[in-house]
């Protein structure tokens, strides 16, 4: 909750530690895109079949792909792309949702690790719910908010373990979180491998995969969106995300709930001797990051047309993990966690058009996303620089 | 021809973001004397020490050693030039022996193996010189503070330091440990050795030092004979105004017994044995209540006991006449307790929040604050304006100061400000001066006899020895974990209160 005093208004808006935080979060991305962009070069060079044309097409799809809107005869051409930006709206939902689960639980002082085992019992109850809704014949709208908040509800108990144990015996978060995990990875498996009901046979060639929610008509509508964005696959769910990211920043700012958590979150001794129960508001924060992740893989399944390939012990969703750095780069701001998720879902929709319109492959989008994630981490330290710079020109005077 | 100072600092300048913490200081050390560092928190003895020490860097000014101009990049540097520091908290490991602890870092070996012989006989020699007495083979967790320090000053010795710096080498012990370190440091002084003394007692400074240079919120104020000026006059110099030493209170007019604590007992965390034992006591309306007694000795866990971030194990507290042994922190401190902590960085306050939020830390879920859940932001503000304008709390930016950013002393003032004003009849206050400057001491003594005044009882717990004779109206005095001695401030001396404190005395109390 920063105001500015007006008795100080000397301060400038961006000396504010807010702004702060937005040029360190810009000066990490324009870094990774700018090594990105460097990678275009190099990998163009050492290979024979990409001609200086190539590079430059490459550097400019890094830039811009998000406009790209394909090839007009041999030159790339660019404009307003309603499938790419809608999708990247389609794809930034579920980040949002556990970059949000990650910087919820960051601000009552745990390090949520366990997003990908919360999303993954959120797509479990939301798949089996909506399934077994939808074939019964229950009302479309029913359906959907029961198949909604059962995922929820189950994110939220699985989060409240590793809280418990936080709570109660002091054991490290995160390693419960990452036992929580790979037991959910297992747990979901065992679920799907013995209810073949849920399991799509149908459809052929794909073996694996659970049946789309469209196909039982559980499905999120489309918001506008489809007017916005035709063609693409965003819904309804990214405004739901965005709601839930306003209503979580009123609650951690205007709230006592959320003076209780960052209390507890900042310091824990000052919490408990100020009276507040800092072994329930553990549980609560892991119990509400759970269900914030979990309703990150609802909103993704209940886009109706995305398929869950149930055999998933042996590995655990992206989704999850990539929660971490938006939170990171949205330096654990439920608003600005809406925007660093849109970003990575724009880098990896820029990614799959180098794929599709250049010999480059989408990886070198993944190695940015890396990039900008290692430098994330480094914010305070780009930050610290800022301070360091402000400080030095005002010496000067 | 050497120069008359074995160490000069020059101008010395040292920035930091947004403070200068030195500016323009001089400190010329003369060889053998013993020369005091006189300042209130903040004031840059620690920096200007870093600095010495090459810990930090200057901006700005010279440090010569016996005239010749000197660059002290690291401690390796200091230590290579003699100089040799005890921390205000030691530097030892406590699983060491304390012959170990001394050799670390500058062992003697022969090709490759330590030849603890040699070095064992060096450190008895220098202990029976100085009258330094340790045992050689005890672990350090196994030996009291002050034979604690006895080892810190060893290891100066041990590395032919010849110039000392103590770091507030006082406050972790009792007056008789006082009095020995003070003859030792003078003896030090009679070989030749200088002396740095850090402090803000001015008792300490008038038994000892020769000469003493004051800091004034980084500015260097003046250097004087400590046998020219008077204990006022240092502290108007150290403050930048005349401040009022001694505490000036009435005869207290006890009433009916607030808290009454019986055969209370709390575990220790540290050892098996418990940390207060079957203790009793009462504290009544408009008394100040004193618990004395050296460091450890269980008054942190009694209080902790009493405030419940601890579970006794036993026992009974009724407060205001409601049995509380069994309630919540949060039933407590609504039946009637306020509690300034001993940590005010730990329990007081949450440092990451602004002022105006610290200062609601318990009465955020009133209906004055809240509605329906959701914070009122202008009733806070309010609150917080009210308080900070009533207790003069002073900081960067009124209520929305982060309260990381503020000076010991007004975080410690708000604190108590919040405190005082949730308007409860018992103040438990722990420490509540610690590390405090003279004015800001001055201030909250007046306000805590302000409270008893009004009718407040207060429970006070210190390990200040002025403190504790000058505050309170009755003294308990805590030796491991028990009380073993209830005395009248009026009618005892400091040294009786020592004896009781380092257990060398003790009461058999009869009922009260």
């Amino acid at each position: 909750m920063l105001r500015i005093d007006p008795k100080s208004g000397k301060q400038k808006w961006y000396r504010t530690d807010g702004a702060k935080s937005v040029f360190s979060a810009l000066i990490s991305i324009l870094i990774g895109m700018l090594v990105g962009a460097v990678l275009i070069v190099i990998v163009g060079l050492t290979k024979a079949e990409i001609s200086c044309g190539g590079i430059w097409d490459g550097i400019r799809l890094v830039f811009l792909g998000i406009l790209s809107t394909g090839r007009n005869g041999s030159e790339l051409s660019f404009g307003f792309n309603p499938v790419n930006l809608g999708n990247m709206l389609f794809r930034a939902t579920p980040l949002i949702m556990t970059g949000m689960s990650v910087a919820v639980a960051f601000k009552t002082g745990l390090f949520n690790i366990g997003a990908p085992g919360q999303y993954l019992m959120g797509t479990a109850g939301t798949l089996s719910v909506g399934l077994a809704l939808g074939n019964a014949g229950c009302p479309v709208m029913l359906a959907w908010l029961a198949a909604f908040l059962t995922g929820m509800i189950l994110g939220a108990l699985w989060g409240a373990i590793p809280g418990i144990f936080k709570a109660y015996l002091n054991i490290n978060e995160v390693i419960t979180c990452i036992m929580t995990n790979w037991i959910s990875a297992n747990l979901v498996t065992w679920w799907f491998d013995s209810h073949g009901v849920f399991k799509n046979s149908m459809e052929g060639g794909k073996i694996g995969y659970i049946i789309p929610l469209k196909n039982v008509g559980v499905v999120t509508p489309k918001m506008g969106m489809d007017v916005l964005f035709p063609g693409s696959q965003a819904n309804g769910g990214f405004w739901i995300a965005c709601l839930l990211a306003v209503a979580m920043y009123i609650m951690m700012t205007r709230t006592t709930f959320g003076y209780e958590l960052r209390a507890c979150g900042s310091n824990r001794h000052a919490a408990k001797y100020a009276g507040i129960n800092d072994k329930k508001n553990i549980i609560l924060s892991m119990m509400i990051a759970g269900a914030l992740s979990a309703a990150g893989a609802s909103l993704y399944y209940l886009a109706g047309n995305t398929e869950f390939f149930w055999s998933t012990y042996l590995s655990l969703p992206a989704e999850g993990f990539n929660g971490i750095p938006v939170a990171l780069l949205a330096s654990n701001n439920p608003i600005a966690v809406i925007f660093s998720g849109l970003f990575m879902s724009m880098l990896s929709i820029c990614g799959t058009q180098l794929k599709s319109l250049t010999a480059y492959n989408e990886y070198v989008a993944d190695i940015m996303i890396a990039i900008i994630v290692y430098l994330s981490a480094f914010s305070m330290f780009i930050k610290q620089m800022l301070n360091g710079a402000e400080k030095k020109k005002g010496g000067k005077k | 021809m050497t120069s008359e100072y074995v160490i000069e600092m020059n101008h010395i300048r040292k920035e930091f973001p947004g403070i200068v913490a030195n500016d323009d200081i001089t400190l010329q050390l003369k060889k053998g004397e013993i020369h005091a560092l006189l300042g209130e928190n903040g004031a840059g003895k620690s920096t200007l020490m870093s600095v010495l020490f090459g810990l930090y860097q200057p901006e700005a000014g010279t440090i010569k050693k016996d005239g010749k101009e000197v660059k002290i990049n690291n401690p390796n540097d200091a230590t290579a030039l003699g100089i040799g520091m005890v921390h205000q908290h030691f530097k030892l490991v406590d699983v060491f022996t304390v012959m170990d602890n001394i050799i670390l870092g500058a062992e003697t070996t022969r090709m490759g193996f330590l030849q603890k012989k040699e070095a064992k006989k060096k450190v008895q020699e220098l202990s029976d010189r100085y009258g330094l007495k340790v045992d050689v083979d005890a672990k350090i967790e196994n030996i009291t503070v002050g034979m604690q320090q006895r080892v810190e000053i060893l290891k100066m010795l041990y590395r032919d330091n010849d110039i000392l710096i103590f770091d507030e080498p006082t406050a972790v012990l009792t007056p008789q440990e006082i009095d020995e370190l003070m003859e030792i440091m003078k003896g030090f002084a009679k070989e030749g050795k200088s002396i740095l003394f850090i402090t803000h007692k001015l008792n300490e400074i008038m038994a000892v030092a020769d000469r003493v240079t004051v800091l004034h919120k980084g500015k260097y104020i003046g250097t004087v004979n400590t046998k020219d000026v008077t204990k006022q006059d240092l502290s108007t110099m150290m403050v930048g105004r005349p401040v009022q030493l001694e505490v000036k209170k009435e005869e207290a007019k006890p009433g009916d017994v607030v808290l009454s604590v019986e055969n209370f007992t709390v575990p220790s965390k540290l050892h098996k044995n418990d940390a207060v034992k079957n203790i009793s006591f009462n504290v009544r309306k408009g008394e100040i209540v004193c618990i004395a007694g050296i460091d450890g000795n269980g008054q942190t866990e009694l209080i902790y006991g009493l405030s419940g971030l601890e579970k006794a194990t036993r026992g009974k507290v009724v407060l205001c006449g409601k049995d509380i042994s069994a309630c919540s922190i949060k039933q407590k401190s609504e039946a009637g307790m306020s509690h300034i902590p001993e940590d005010r960085h730990k329990h007081g306050l949450v440092l990451d929040y602004t002022l105006e939020q610290n200062m609601v830390l318990q009465k955020y879920n009133e209906p004055q604050f809240q509605k329906g859940g959701f914070i009122r932001f202008d009733e806070v503000r309010k609150y917080a304006e009210t308080l900070i304008d009533k207790y003069d709390v002073r900081s960067g930016q009124g209520p929305i100061t982060v309260t990381r950013s503020m000076s010991g002393g007004n975080q410690q003032k708000a604190i108590i400000a919040r405190e005082i004003d949730r308007d409860k009849p018992l103040i438990i206050a722990v420490q509540p001066t610690r590390g405090l400057d003279v004015g800001a001491i001055e201030y909250i003594h007046s306000q805590l006899v302000a409270e008893r005044d009004k009718g407040k009882a207060v429970l006070l717990v210190s390990l200040e020895l002025d403190e504790v004779m000058s505050l309170s109206d009755r003294i308990l005095v805590m030796y491991e974990g028990e009380i073993v001695g209830e005395l009248d401030p009026k009618k005892t001396d400091v040294n009786e209160l020592g004896l009781y404190m380092s257990g060398a005395k003790r009461q058999e109390r009869g009922a009260e």
